[in-house]
């Protein structure tokens, strides 16, 4: 259908629209008008993706000189390919609506693991690997060597591409990953290397978070793409957690000892070429006198996005004379490791913060700030002149370099923590050195300030207010959606008690208590009799699992749990899991349905979706809060605290809430779908626990079921199965929560769509 | 005779049929009997027709065989020779075990569809006895109506009988009890040990490699239920016994799917992370622990727990999916022959396009809402409707009946006499008529009998 959104002609591709949709499309179209950034919680299952494409492209073709670009982020590879495949469509309604082909480019980007059409290269299983070797055949002074030696190795597909490649533009269209491979394979083309280069003139990039938020990949990938582009930051529920990851660094002694060998390494390649080729060299200490004035010629000209690790005042500046040449260097390397060898020797835990690191350094072995921010910069530098043609080896040597320049260039945000063992185990030496950043907005700020519209959006993005604090930004826009139901397809439940009345929490002090373990069993147990098909349960770590699920084994309530269902459990090996899940996709799909035991804030709980049958009911045992006795978690409170003054525990209460909502959202995937949703923990009926869940489950919970014992929340589910199970048509959704166009446009629909969208 | 010339494979005197004396011939293709000194059969059965023998137990004074014949009639032959009736007679049914069973598969393929059909339905079946039991129609005639529809009908409609799965919880059933002195008693039935065999083919395997010859079945058994491979939470010290090795089968099995990785995209938690961290990167809360040393033995025996549950389900569904083929050594290797491997680009991507087409559709969205049902295939659709109801409860008419009430009515009709009060009545029976079919579409012919009984008794009462 065609729709008005305040003057914009918008095609959804679509006969019929939710009420929400079109709210979502309103509130974004006042983000893009502002030009400014936005937070929208939208329930998942409502079309959220097809509506932000319906109105961006709208946008970006009503405007075109005001939005170049759509950069649309998404964490999973699947949910990458779903954006794309979306997309599609709506370009195939645009084509068949207008009746012209539009010259719009669209693909997703992916790592080479996912696009290498190289024989040999592709059929390595590990991502790291596929770089590795695919550097080894695609670095510029590996293809000069082929000028002079024609028996080098090189990747035809790169050599083609690097030809003729550049000059064709890629033809109008949309392109997955698999079209990009075909494409490539058709032309003899890298579909990489395409990719990478296709983004620059693309209308729309889908790939995923890192190649933005990552500093290490985002100058290599991102730093040219247009200012004037809308980025859209989906399931960004985590995002904070995106940006911390990207900017911590751990050392170990491996690290080290990896780290010494690599050093030595480069001095040897020195030694060789200093013999050999002293030129070289030479031409290398004249580029870095010159300094990096091409880096900030670019950003004055605001031509890149910036680099985080790289400051704006490093560029003003040339390397200093101390590391500047390869020698020196290498031996400032040297000290540098010997000073963290040494701090590493430590028999007690120390947390302190980047300026005492660098006064001690200084103390300790007279390193100078100064060089140490520009470490990175002069290590890549180095790798480059010599020719070093397998970067993956040098990883420890980059991390310690990467390491020395965040740790000189940020005096807030970040802290040092040195423990000499695991907590666990006190009495074997494991030292490790946890550089940790504390500040996510640190990572994402490029973002905010160089693109004119950033859009968070998630299905739990609950409290919307917390977001725009530890990101540090000003959005014109917060909203929150609800779902318009025809029927109350979701019925969460608040499980506080067993029949015997013990209280049924996970928290730290019952944890062990049996009489919680064999009542959380028995619910289970209960719920296995009366929920067809699949039933998904969450534990809050995987330690706890493991418990009970070795203590429901004692017992016996495994045994008659599998007599109504198979049992499947999630392990801490990716690729078990992974075969577990399709067995129970399986045994859901057969009839004989299933039970998947699995850990909140795992891969399960954030990349799976169980549609339909695959998830009738989710039963959350206890409140996942997170380890709270680690020293990082609790220097990254002290900072929310007194930085952003956010309380710890609301904190706290705020990221396990964000991941139970998480783990029960994943059974309702749309309006025809139905689900039970089972808090098993007396904690949630509290105000604070409850006034965090997304808006749109929080108005299903009534006060009746805020504390019910197991049989009755058996027979509340027996409820809420049976009337869902009567057959749903279109019918009984018209109107409500489903409109025609004709509906859409009456002036009493309108007045209460306007109250889908809560402000805040 | 023609069937003199057929080889005779033994012949036994002094057998007895209906009191007569004779002499039992069993020939290649039929066993017959004649009685002595003639030189006649006057029983003959092809081994073809005999559905089963039966002998009398070996304590009884008389020693008999019977044989059973498919259309159900059966014939008794007593050994009468005193000095060596018992080994006449068992050498006759031991040449006959070996006979029957050659034969049988021979046996008419018709009768065995016939039987299957009444078998599998049970309103066919009630229909059968209405009819042929009691005599309405011959069975020739049933069948004909019957066996045309069977005979157009695709041979995998017909052989869709579904295989009973096996029950996730087998191996809870099998619970031990104490004996009273120290010891625990296992109960295994014929099923639970099916279940055993389908789940785990390697202690099939272990089974057939030794039961005879090695163990006796209990002394297997009891081994079983000793080893660690039965009781897995208990880490395995390393003790040999015969199912070491099949837990490494197990192991080596359960690898092997893991390594030929999941055919879904959408489920490949390895492939789902676009861009992972470089190691050295990121924040590790809680670091895994990687050395195995420092596992208790305790987490150790719980992960060995979480492995089990996967595994057995994993088991139990191939063993529920293995349809009609022979059970195979490892219903993984099987599947892994398929060519879907992960790196053949060219089996992936019709999967993967599927899956991702299903992922974005939104059903309620779009205009045409092509139905997706799957056709419901009832076996009994009485149960399905009705709930358990006996059949026998249900009050059937036979056509006997019908024809002797249609009579009767036609005989009261002829006799009646019509008078003012006719209108009324008619209407009356329309209303009874009514009140009896307002939920259903059609009456069946005892509801029309029904409501013409009651018809003709307000008649009486108005008559009166």
């Amino acid at each position: 259908m065609k729709l008005n959104i305040e003057g914009l002609l918008v095609y959804f591709p679509y006969d019929y629209i939710y009420p929400e949709q079109y709210s979502y499309m309103l509130e974004l179209k006042r983000t893009l008008d502002a030009k400014g950034h936005g937070v929208l919680e939208m329930p998942s299952g409502t079309g959220k993706t097809i509506s932000l494409l319906s109105l961006i492209v709208a946008y970006q073709r009503a405007f075109p000189l005001d939005v170049t670009k759509l950069i649309y982020c998404s964490r999973t590879v699947p949910e990458i390919e779903k954006v794309v495949e979306e997309l599609r469509k709506l370009m195939e309604f645009y084509a068949k609506e207008t009746g012209e082909r539009n010259n719009f480019l669209a693909l997703a980007l992916s790592s080479r693991k996912n696009l290498c059409i190289h024989p040999e290269v592709s059929s390595l299983r590990f991502g790291k690997e596929v770089d590795g070797k695919c550097h080894s055949l695609t670095a510029s002074y590996i293809r000069a060597q082929r000028h002079v030696n024609p028996n080098q190795p090189v990747c035809r597909f790169y050599e083609e591409f690097d030809a003729v490649g550049r000059q064709v533009p890629l033809p109008a269209g949309i392109y997955n990953l698999d079209d990009l491979k075909d494409f490539g394979r058709r032309k003899g083309w890298c579909p990489y290397y395409l990719a990478r280069y296709a983004i620059l003139h693309a209308n729309i990039v889908v790939y995923s978070y890192h190649y933005l938020l990552d500093p290490k990949i985002a100058d290599l990938v991102s730093k040219e793409l247009a200012k004037k582009s809308v980025v859209v930051f989906d399931e960004a529920h985590n995002i904070d957690n995106v940006c911390i990851d990207s900017m911590s660094v751990n050392i170990t002694r491996r690290t080290l000892d990896r780290c010494q060998n690599n050093v030595d390494t480069l001095q040897n390649t020195i030694q060789k070429i200093k013999e050999t080729d002293a030129a070289k060299l030479r031409e290398e200490y004249r580029r870095l006198v010159e300094g990096l004035k091409e880096a900030n010629v670019a950003r004055e000209t605001d031509i890149y996005l910036s680099n985080p690790v790289l400051p704006d005042e490093i560029l003003k500046e040339a390397v200093p004379g101390t590391i500047r040449t390869a020698e020196h260097f290498v031996g400032f390397l040297r000290r540098f490791l010997e000073y963290l060898k040494s701090r590493l020797r430590v028999h007690h835990v120390v947390q302190e913060s980047a300026p005492q690191f660098l006064k001690d350094i200084f103390d300790k072995v007279c390193i100078d700030r100064k060089p140490l921010r520009f470490c990175a910069e002069r290590l890549q530098s180095l790798l480059r002149t010599l020719e070093i043609a397998d970067i993956a080896d040098f990883s420890a040597v980059t991390l310690i370099s990467n390491f020395a320049t965040l740790v000189s260039t940020y005096s807030q945000g970040f802290t040092i923590i040195i423990e000499p063992f695991e907590d666990r185990t006190p009495t074997i030496a494991n030292p490790v050195l946890h550089f940790s950043c504390m500040d996510p907005s640190i990572a994402i700020k490029p973002v905010f300030q160089r693109f004119q519209s950033v859009i968070i959006t998630s299905g739990t993005l609950s409290p919307l207010d917390i977001y725009p604090r530890i990101l540090d930004f000003r959005p014109v826009t917060m909203a929150s959606f609800t779902m318009t139901l025809a029927r109350t397809c979701l019925c969460p439940l608040i499980v506080g008690r067993g029949n015997d009345q013990v209280a049924l929490s996970s928290k730290f002090e019952t944890r062990e208590d049996f009489a919680v373990i064999r009542n959380y069993g028995n619910l289970l147990l209960e719920m296995s009799a009366v929920v067809p098909d699949g039933i998904v349960a969450f534990f809050t770590s995987y330690v706890y699992m493991e418990n009970i699920v070795a203590s429901w084994y004692e017992q016996g309530i495994l045994e008659n749990i599998q007599r109504n269902k198979l049992i499947f459990i999630e392990t801490q090996d990716a690729a078990e899991t992974s075969m577990a899940l399709e067995k129970y996709q399986e045994a859901c799909e057969n009839g004989r349905g299933a039970i998947l035991l699995s850990v909140a804030r795992g891969k399960v709980s954030e990349g799976i979706d169980f549609v339909h049958h695959f998830g009738r009911a989710v039963i959350m045992f206890g409140v996942p809060y997170v380890y709270t006795q680690s020293r990082i978690l609790k220097a990254r409170l002290e900072y929310l605290r007194d930085q952003f003054q956010i309380r710890e525990n609301d904190f706290l209460t705020f990221d396990a809430m964000r991941h139970a909502a998480q783990c029960v959202g994943r059974a309702i995937r749309g309006k025809t779908d139905y689900g039970l949703m089972i808090f098993a923990d007396k904690r949630y009926a509290r105000a604070d626990k409850r006034g965090k869940l997304p808006r749109w489950i929080q108005e299903h919970i009534n006060d009746g079921s805020l504390n019910l014992t197991v049989d009755e929340t058996v027979q509340l589910s027996k409820h809420f199965l049976r009337q869902m199970a009567q057959p749903f048509r279109q019918e009984d959704q018209l109107g409500l929560s489903l409109l025609t166009l004709e509906q859409l446009e009456s002036e009493e629909m309108l007045q209460k769509i306007t109250q889908i969208a809560h402000q805040t | 005779m023609a069937s003199l010339s057929e080889e005779v494979l033994l012949v036994v005197k002094k057998v007895r049929q209906r009191k007569q004396d004779g002499t039992l011939y069993l020939m290649a293709e039929r066993v017959a009997w004649g009685p002595e000194g003639k030189d006649r059969f006057t029983v003959s059965h092809l081994y073809a027709d005999i559905r089963c023998q039966k002998i009398s137990p070996d304590g009884k004074a008389k020693i008999q065989l019977q044989l059973v014949l498919h259309t159900g009639e059966s014939t008794t032959f007593h050994f009468a020779n005193e000095s060596s009736a018992l080994k006449d007679r068992d050498a006759t049914k031991e040449l006959l075990q070996q006979l029957l069973p050659k034969f049988k598969k021979k046996a008419n393929k018709e009768l065995e569809e016939k039987n299957r059909m009444l078998q599998e339905d049970p309103v066919l079946f009630q229909l059968y006895k209405d009819l042929v039991v009691s005599q309405v129609i011959s069975a020739e005639e049933f069948w004909a109506n019957r066996l045309g529809g069977i005979n157009n009908t695709d041979p995998a409609v017909v052989n869709n009988k579904q295989e009973v799965g096996i029950s996730g919880a087998f191996l809870a059933d099998i619970r031990p009890q104490t004996d009273g002195c120290n010891g625990l008693r296992y109960n295994l039935t014929a099923d639970i040990i099916e279940s055993i065999f389908r789940t785990y083919p390697a202690v099939k395997q272990k089974y057939s490699e030794n039961v005879p010859h090695n163990l006796t079945e209990k002394e297997f058994w009891t081994r079983f239920f000793q080893s660690h491979y039965f009781h897995r939470d208990r880490i395995n010290t390393g003790t040999q016994d015969i199912f070491s090795e099949c837990a490494k089968q197990d192991e080596k099995g359960l690898k092997s799917l893991v390594i030929q990785g999941v055919k879904n995209p959408l489920v490949d938690l390895l492939s789902l992370e676009d861009k992972t961290l470089d190691e050295g990167y990121g924040i590790c809360t809680t670091l895994p622990s990687t050395s195995n040393a420092n596992k208790t033995v305790k987490e150790s025996s719980n992960s060995a727990i979480i492995k089990r549950f996967n595994h057995h389900s994993a088991m139990v569904l191939a063993a529920g999916s293995r349809k009609g083929e022979a059970p195979t050594d490892q219903a993984s290797e099987t599947s892994s022959t398929d060519g879907n491997s992960r790196d053949s680009d060219f089996f992936q991507p019709p999967v993967k396009k599927v899956k991702l087409q299903e992922a974005i559709e939104y059903e309620d969205l779009q205009r045409e809402n092509r139905p997706k049902t799957v056709a419901l295939n009832l076996k009994k659709s009485d149960r399905y409707a009705h709930g358990p109801v006996p059949l026998q409860s249900q009050h059937y008419t036979t056509s006997q009946d019908i024809i002797n009430s249609v009579n009767y009515i036609r005989h009261e009709m002829m006799n009646y006499k019509p008078n003012l009060t006719e209108v009324r009545f008619y209407t009356a029976f329309l209303m009874i008529t009514k009140s009896h079919n307002y939920q259903k579409e059609t009456i069946n012919r005892s509801e029309i009998l029904h409501c013409i009984a009651v018809f003709l008794s307000c008649v009486v009462l108005v008559e009166r």
